[in-house]
């Protein structure tokens, strides 16, 4: 999944990536938008920059999340 | 407890119900109760002081103590516990004014504030800016960030994807004010540290003089820490330094807020690598206890083909980037050609053609909607001349007699993946090319170099290279070692590594000191409620944001001045009016049900409240359908909505937009203010088959009722 800056996604499952803590299992469900996705060299492995509404800007796996709009 | 609770505004519910559902009988119980409640209240809104907390232990003593009512005693032994047991949730909303949990409506942050990975308190600093404090906003900004002036210039800015202002037309430009704010207040001298605490005279080493590293160096600084940073480069700013370049971050920006951290007393060892110039064990020798890893992913991804290796005009973007920020202006070529779609390789493009190359290509595996790189940077580099060549793979770099002369690349096509949405670019058989260059930058991604740290043998790494840490606390699984930055997120942004510099400073001094360590990254904290400026509503609606005028394309190509040349002052305040405020309005939409379901007046066209689902907003809507009920007001949680009569005038007014201004009139009785013509109208259209017409007359309640007799009877009052 390549994503864009400004899309809107979901944290629909918990990601099996080693990065996942416990604390954002929180996270699940929530919407954001994507602040930084990868800059550099479009991997679908690499972090990505999410702002969660309500729940501040944290970096996750690609896996958790889900694109909710074009 | 989930992040929906809060024990404050629990106990406040606890007490509430009990009061009103009776349960308390007795005089005594039912007034130390109503003291407890209003307490909390005061914790709940931010009007609390130090004596609160004490005074509320002593009421619900009293209150458990209080034998003469059971119930009393088990709700004043259940407050109790809740106290002690999340004394220190209450302390935080005394000493912050912040509620994490965001359940306490006036203490929640803003969605910008949330978004920001320093977590600036971003409504407080705009409303400064919009009223020409500037001196006080870079106050503010700086409880949180410690470069104010280079995030105004180069921030990712989360804070603008997720303003409410962008559910409207655009988002405030939050990252432009910042700017401005930062270099009048440094130009009029009114840029300042804030002040410190005792020295502690324990000592802290940072490793890395980057973004990350040097705000962990501030906060340590402010703390009472010494802090040492180590930096193998000449000079500070890391990558801000030596991988953004001048045209969009002048240097004087970095070393200028580089200096108020120096001015701390943080001490920087430059052309000192760690592992080589200096070891873990001579600084612990020296007394150093915690160290913090900032180190930065400055190494490269290698293309591995052929020929990569065999040229010296074949480099590396981030060492040809740096080479150039520290003052080598060689051309790499006449017509080079940059391979990658990130920022990096836009960077790269457009250093090339500051340094006079005459033809500069990109060469993308994928299509320009693949390319990573901001819309913006991609925009600015076309503008300016750059080439692009999509779909191009590339296979070798072709040279002959030690010299570059062009890379073989074949097209491709993008295809669907297996099992997979992903599209992905394919080579196409035959189709082979040379593009010609005389020099080729590879730009397709940094990886953390792990040189300097093999002291560090049980030093966890992730599969992607990068350090490992709890992100709560940027703590490693070693003892007193921390990590922050690019070496833990991969490439990344600016504030982020500011960010986790904060968090990890937070956490230095909670290990150096013995404390337990959260398991959740902080909650932003909300310094201030600035008051709002009034706005009209169709002015608020007419502010669109200011466009950021540029540098004139030819200085663009030759020189690297800055290309974004800022916004003027009016645009400054201009734009500054259009925040929407939404620390005060937490977008609840109370105000809209009511309007709409209760009273059926639907006077409120407030579609940006939905995050998800946006509908439309004009705030001018409410100036022709209201009708001064006050209904809005009276039940908003956080007086975000508010109505008040000024000079002849009833006005309502949402965070300082006035939504409606209509004359109130008079009680042609007894003089008394009695609403406006339309909510006079409303009241009798609902009332007249059970009140008597009064003619044209406007009478207050009690006039209206003893007029409503005499006409009945006929009978006038003799003058």
């Amino acid at each position: 999944m390549a994503l864009r800056k400004g899309q809107k996604v979901e944290v629909f499952r918990r990601s099996g990536d080693e990065s996942w803590e416990p604390y954002m299992d929180k996270f699940i469900g929530r919407h954001g938008i994507i602040t930084d996705p990868d800059t550099s060299i479009n991997d679908p492995e690499s972090l990505v920059e999410v702002s969660l509404d309500g729940m501040g800007t944290h970096r996750l796996p690609q896996d958790c999340l889900r694109v909710l709009e074009a | 407890m989930t992040l929906t609770q809060c024990p404050v505004d629990q106990t406040l519910a606890l007490l509430c119900g009990a009061m009103e559902e009776n349960r308390l009988q007795h005089p005594r119980s039912r007034r130390i109760a109503g003291q407890l409640i209003a307490m909390i209240e005061d914790v709940a809104s931010g009007r609390a002081g130090s004596e609160h907390l004490p005074t509320l232990e002593r009421l619900a003593d009293e209150l458990a103590g209080f034998a003469a009512e059971a119930t009393g005693m088990a709700l004043g032994t259940e407050v109790r516990l809740s106290l002690t047991a999340n004394h220190e949730v209450f302390a935080s909303h005394i000493e912050t004014q912040n509620c994490a949990a965001g359940a306490c409506d006036r203490l929640a942050p803003s969605p910008c504030q949330m978004a920001c990975p320093a977590g600036i308190d971003i409504p407080t600093y705009v409303a400064l800016i919009g009223e020409g404090r500037d001196a006080e906003a870079i106050e503010t900004i700086r409880r949180d960030n410690p470069f104010p002036w280079v995030c105004g210039l180069v921030c990712t800015r989360p804070c603008e994807f997720m303003c409410v202002r962008g559910r409207i037309d655009q988002p405030v430009a939050i990252k432009t004010l910042k700017a401005f704010a930062a270099e009048r207040a440094l130009s009029l001298g009114h840029y300042v540290n804030p002040p410190q605490a005792p020295p502690k005279h324990r000592k802290v080493c940072v490793v890395g003089a980057g973004p990350g590293g040097m705000s962990a160096a501030y906060y340590l600084a402010l703390n009472g820490y010494t802090v040492r940073v180590l930096e193998a480069l000449p000079m500070a700013g890391g990558m801000m330094m030596v991988g953004i370049p001048r045209y969009r971050l002048p240097r004087e920006v970095i070393d200028r807020e580089v200096a108020m951290i120096e001015a701390l007393g943080v001490e920087f060892c430059f052309n000192t690598r760690l592992g080589t110039d200096v070891t873990f064990e001579q600084l612990r020798a020296e007394g150093f206890e915690a160290f913090f890893l900032a180190i930065g992913a400055h190494a490269s991804f290698r293309l591995n083909i052929p020929g990569e290796n065999d040229f010296p005009q074949v480099t590396q973007a981030v060492d040809f980037l740096k080479r150039v920020a520290l003052g080598d202006r060689r051309l790499p070529g006449q017509e080079v050609i940059v391979i990658g779609g990130g920022n990096v390789a836009v960077d790269a493009a457009r250093t090339c053609l500051r340094l006079g190359c005459a033809s500069v290509t990109m060469a993308y595996r994928r299509t320009l909607s693949e390319m990573p790189a901001d819309v913006e940077e991609i925009e600015q580099a076309e503008e300016e001349g750059v080439q692009f060549s999509f779909l191009t793979i590339p296979v070798a770099v072709e040279g002959e007699q030690g010299r570059v002369i062009g890379l073989r690349s074949l097209k491709a096509q993008m295809i669907a993946q297996a099992g997979s949405k992903r599209m992905v670019p394919e080579p196409i058989k035959g189709s082979e090319f040379i593009l010609r260059a005389d020099a080729v930058i590879s730009a397709i991604g940094q990886r953390v170099e792990k040189k300097g740290l093999e002291e560090l043998q049980t030093l966890a790494w992730t599969r992607r290279d990068t350090i490992q840490v709890h992100t709560a606390t940027m703590a490693t699984d070693l003892p007193g070692i921390f990590a922050a930055g690019d070496a833990v997120t991969g490439p990344a942004t600016v504030v982020e590594a500011i960010g986790g510099g904060k968090r990890a400073a937070a956490a230095i001094d909670r290990y150096l000191n013995g404390l337990p360590q959260p398991s959740m990254p902080p909650v932003p904290v909300r310094h201030h409620r600035a008051a709002w400026t009034e706005v009209p509503a169709a002015t608020k609606m007419a502010l669109k944001r200011q466009p950021m005028p540029l540098l004139n394309m030819d200085r663009r190509r030759t020189t690297f001045q800055q290309v974004e040349l800022g916004l003027s002052e009016n645009m400054v305040r201009e734009e500054a009016r259009r925040c929407l405020r939404c620390d005060i309005c937490r977008r609840c939409g109370l105000c809209v049900t009511i309007c709409r379901d209760k009273m059926k007046v639907d006077a409120l066209r407030l579609g940006y409240l939905d995050f998800d689902h946006p509908g439309p907003t004009d705030f001018r809507w409410t100036q022709e359908h209201c009708i001064a009920c006050g209904a809005c007001a009276a039940n908003c949680p956080n007086d975000a909505m508010q109505m008040e009569d000024r000079k002849g005038e009833r006005i309502v007014h949402l965070c300082g937009t006035i939504l409606s201004r209509q004359p109130v009139r008079y009680c042609d009785g007894c003089g008394q203010a009695i609403g406006t013509d339309r909510y006079n109208a409303f009241v009798r259209q609902r009332t007249q088959r059970i009140a008597p017409v009064t003619g044209n007359r406007v009478y207050c309640e009690a006039c209206g009722r003893r007029q409503s007799i005499l006409d009945a009877h006929d009978v006038h009052p003799m003058d």
